[in-house]
């Protein structure tokens, strides 16, 4: 048993914190989120070339064959400078999905040019029924010929804006909530009959709604069995809440050093407020929820690694303790902060809500305290 | 990054378990004979009887992983009953400051459970100000033994106790952590006396100890004289880093979990209960995060660090934890958690569970109470001062 990273993974951590401390203070973050396609071109064409976007693929796939936990030691850096670059979309999540079940055919024609920063894919699992139940499936793809017709609604699809490639979850057979009956495809997102409605989300980043009509697409596309794509999708989603977790607890980091500092600086009643003892312990509460969220997080990604279906239940319990601790950590800091706090000016808002929207991400936290306690 | 044990490791864990195995309680046994006898092929096993201490003093020297393993199996079996004040508390002080003397008289007696000690660190008027006790130890003009005027509050064990180890004031002209002095002397003589306090949960556990012209050789001292905070402080450290007690706490919740579903609600049982099983579940979340807490501290320890900031909040959540369990204990037994005394009725584990609640109360108390835990972390950790007018 043991804590430490791996020197590759020592290195890497420095250069990506390097990367975010010399890329990403606020201005260049608006900046940048404000702007089509609402991350940096540049930035994700150096992600390539700097190796990140195949750390976590197999030397086969073109990639240097690590695993979750060299994800995390990206995704915690990346949430210390609240990076747009759409890492979770397309490695994590696309990416994630073709690695598991498409076939040498396609690996072979999407990995390495995802890996190069040639491509973009993105997952397309969320409809607006399903909330966060993933097996709730509507839409539909009926079986013709040598094809699959997709028909349906996909709601959240993250940086489906500037995807090639979208992976769609759809329903084969079965009723809407059954695990079994699920089929992953890999469509060209400019097919015909597929439409995307993009915006701006709370937390400067960009997702669509889809809608698919009669869009057509080669039996060769289903990424893993036909029927049998739940296992995919669930394995998937659970490396997302890896990422995003490990995002997240960057991001606590952030905002519990940055009150700390604040509170030393800001000068009322004739004392700095850190000498308050009730802001005190807030604060000492803040750095504690943060060192328990970044516990659990190593806790499940460790299990991850070594047999991801027994560690199904410390993740649900992982993603509980992230929702509820980051907006915990984000409320304060924005309390502490007073005024300021409330404004778009400091930086502690953008990580509030990029804490929230986590959150709301692959389940809540009462979503997963909820399916904790039924495992 | 690797959450697998070692081959040695598994080894290890399997030498622990089966040494527990062979050496169960039998039917019949007399208690204490086993107690005994245990401790001894403890001892056999090279040191098992005091995992805690350094190889040097006779402990087994184990690394952080193998302490983890052995909490775990400790927390899974009835192991003979064991006192911390004299093995957990006095001996690292012994062990660190004594004299190689006091080592040789009062190490073997802590070692071979034959002496039992108590902790006379609180006064009425030092609590978690701990370093404000004034308890008086004055010199004798020959300057062969102190003689010691004071009272202590929350000694626990006193009345059973057969010595006690005391911080008492020997200066208080300087700062208030100055001055304290550090002795050892026996209990049962003349001019001390111990007074029950009954505790909210009905038991007697802790005392008041009234010292009145104690005389105290000064070969008891431990170190130099106006030394002893520095002495008691580096144990407090130990103790706030040590061990929380997770895997116990993990065991119980387990045990709480099966009592729960013996309680019916409706068609089902309490564990359907959706308020309930949220509670629950919380809980446990919290235990897996800190259980891992724990591992991070001991390995930031093993690779000879100081232990990182992370280990200053087990103590608090540790508590908090153990005292969580407790409460939902009570919650369990409904009707039946207003019953008092040692006439049980309604479901066994409701015997008792309310006044295991109250007694719980304790935790977040004793050892500074959690507040003054998080000074410490602000203080620390965070490089907070407090009431500085700039």
């Amino acid at each position: 048993m043991n804590f430490e990273l791996s020197e590759e993974q020592k290195m890497i951590q420095q250069s990506v914190e390097r990367f975010v401390q010399e890329n990403y203070d606020l201005t260049n973050r608006v900046k940048i989120s404000s702007e089509d396609p609402g991350y940096s071109q540049e930035y994700w064409t150096a992600m390539a070339e700097l190796g990140w976007l195949g750390l976590a693929f197999s030397e086969e796939e073109g990639g240097f064959g690590g695993n979750q936990i060299d994800t995390l030691v990206l995704m915690e850096q990346f949430g210390k400078g609240l990076v747009l670059e759409p890492f979770l979309a397309n490695i994590v999540l696309g990416g994630g999905a073709i690695k598991r079940g498409g076939s040498p055919a396609i690996k072979e024609s999407v990995l390495p040019n995802l890996i190069e920063g040639n491509l973009q894919v993105t997952l397309a699992y969320a409809e607006e029924q399903s909330r966060f139940d993933i097996e709730d499936v509507a839409t539909a793809a009926r079986e013709d010929g040598s094809n699959f017709i997709i028909n349906g609604k996909k709601s959240m699809v993250l940086n489906a804006e500037s995807a090639d490639k979208i992976v769609v979850v759809t329903r084969t057979s079965g009723s809407q909530v059954d695990e079994d009956g699920i089929s992953l495809f890999l469509v060209d997102a400019t097919s015909k009959g597929i439409e995307r409605e993009n915006f701006p989300t709370v937390d400067g980043l960009r997702a669509s709604e889809i809608t698919f009509t009669d869009v057509e697409v080669p039996s060769g596309n289903l990424i893993g069995e036909k029927d049998r794509g739940f296992s995919i999708l669930q394995a998937v989603v659970n490396d997302a809440i890896l990422a995003l977790s490990a995002e997240a607890v960057g991001a606590m980091e952030v905002l519990y050093k940055d009150t700390v500092e604040y509170t030393q600086q800001r000068e009322q009643f004739d004392h700095p407020l850190s000498d308050f003892q009730v802001l005190q312990h807030r604060m000492v509460d803040m750095f504690m929820e943060y060192e328990q969220c970044k516990s659990l997080l190593l806790r499940a990604t460790m299990e991850t690694v070594q047999d991801p279906i027994l560690a199904q239940r410390t993740v649900h319990a992982l993603k509980h303790l992230i929702g509820k601790s980051g907006i915990f950590v984000g409320e304060s800091a924005v309390q502490l902060h007073g005024g300021m706090g409330v404004t778009e000016e400091l930086r502690i808002g953008h990580f509030f809500k990029r804490l929230l929207v986590i959150d709301s991400q692959f389940g809540n936290s009462d979503f997963h305290l909820d399916k904790f306690t039924s495992l | 990054m690797d959450i697998n044990l070692s081959n040695e490791d598994l080894e290890f864990r399997d030498e622990v378990r089966s040494f527990f195995e062979e050496n169960k309680i039998k039917q019949g046994e007399d208690y204490f004979a086993w107690r005994e006898g245990w401790f001894k092929k403890a001892r056999e096993k090279g040191g098992w009887d005091v995992p805690k201490w350094p190889a040097k003093f006779g402990g087994p020297g184990w690394t952080p992983t193998q302490h983890y393993i052995w909490e775990q199996e400790t927390a899974q079996v009835n192991l003979p009953f064991d006192l911390p004040f004299g093995l957990g508390m006095l001996a690292p002080i012994l062990m660190n400051y004594g004299s190689e003397e006091q080592q040789e008289r009062f190490l073997p007696d802590i070692r071979d459970r034959k002496v039992n000690w108590c902790q006379g660190y609180s006064e009425p008027g030092a609590g978690s100000d701990l370093a404000n006790l004034k308890t008086k130890a004055v010199l004798s003009e020959d300057g062969t033994y102190y003689t010691v005027n004071g009272s202590k509050i929350w000694t626990t064990l006193a009345h059973m106790a057969d010595w006690i180890f005391c911080l008492t004031r020997t200066d208080d002209s300087g700062i208030k952590q100055q001055g304290i002095t550090f002795l050892l002397f026996p209990m049962k003589q003349e001019g001390i006396e111990v007074k029950p306090i009954i505790t909210l949960g009905g038991s007697h556990t802790v005392n008041t100890v009234h010292f009145t012209d104690v005389k105290v050789p000064v070969e008891n001292r431990i170190g130099e004289e106006g030394k002893g905070w520095t002495y008691a402080k580096g144990l407090l450290e130990h103790e706030r880093t040590g061990l929380a007690g997770l895997s116990k706490s993990l065991v119980e919740l387990e045990q709480l979990k099966d009592k729960a579903s013996t309680v019916q609600r409706g068609n089902g049982n309490l564990m359907d209960d959706a308020s309930y099983k949220s509670k629950i579940g919380e809980l446990e979340i919290d235990l897996l995060a800190t259980e891992f807490t724990e591992l991070r501290s001991l390995a930031s320890a093993a690779s000879g660090g100081e232990p990182g900031p992370e280990s200053s909040i087990l103590k608090l959540k540790g508590t908090e934890i153990k005292q969580r369990i407790q409460k939902l204990t009570v919650e369990a037994s409904g009707i039946y958690a207003s019953a008092w005394g040692d006439k049980g009725v309604g479901p066994s584990f409701a015997k008792g569970g309310t006044a295991g609640y109250l007694n719980s109360r304790y935790f977040t108390i004793y050892g500074g109470a959690s507040e003054v835990q998080k000074d410490i972390v602000a203080k620390k950790v965070l490089g907070l001062t407090t009431g500085k007018s700039k």
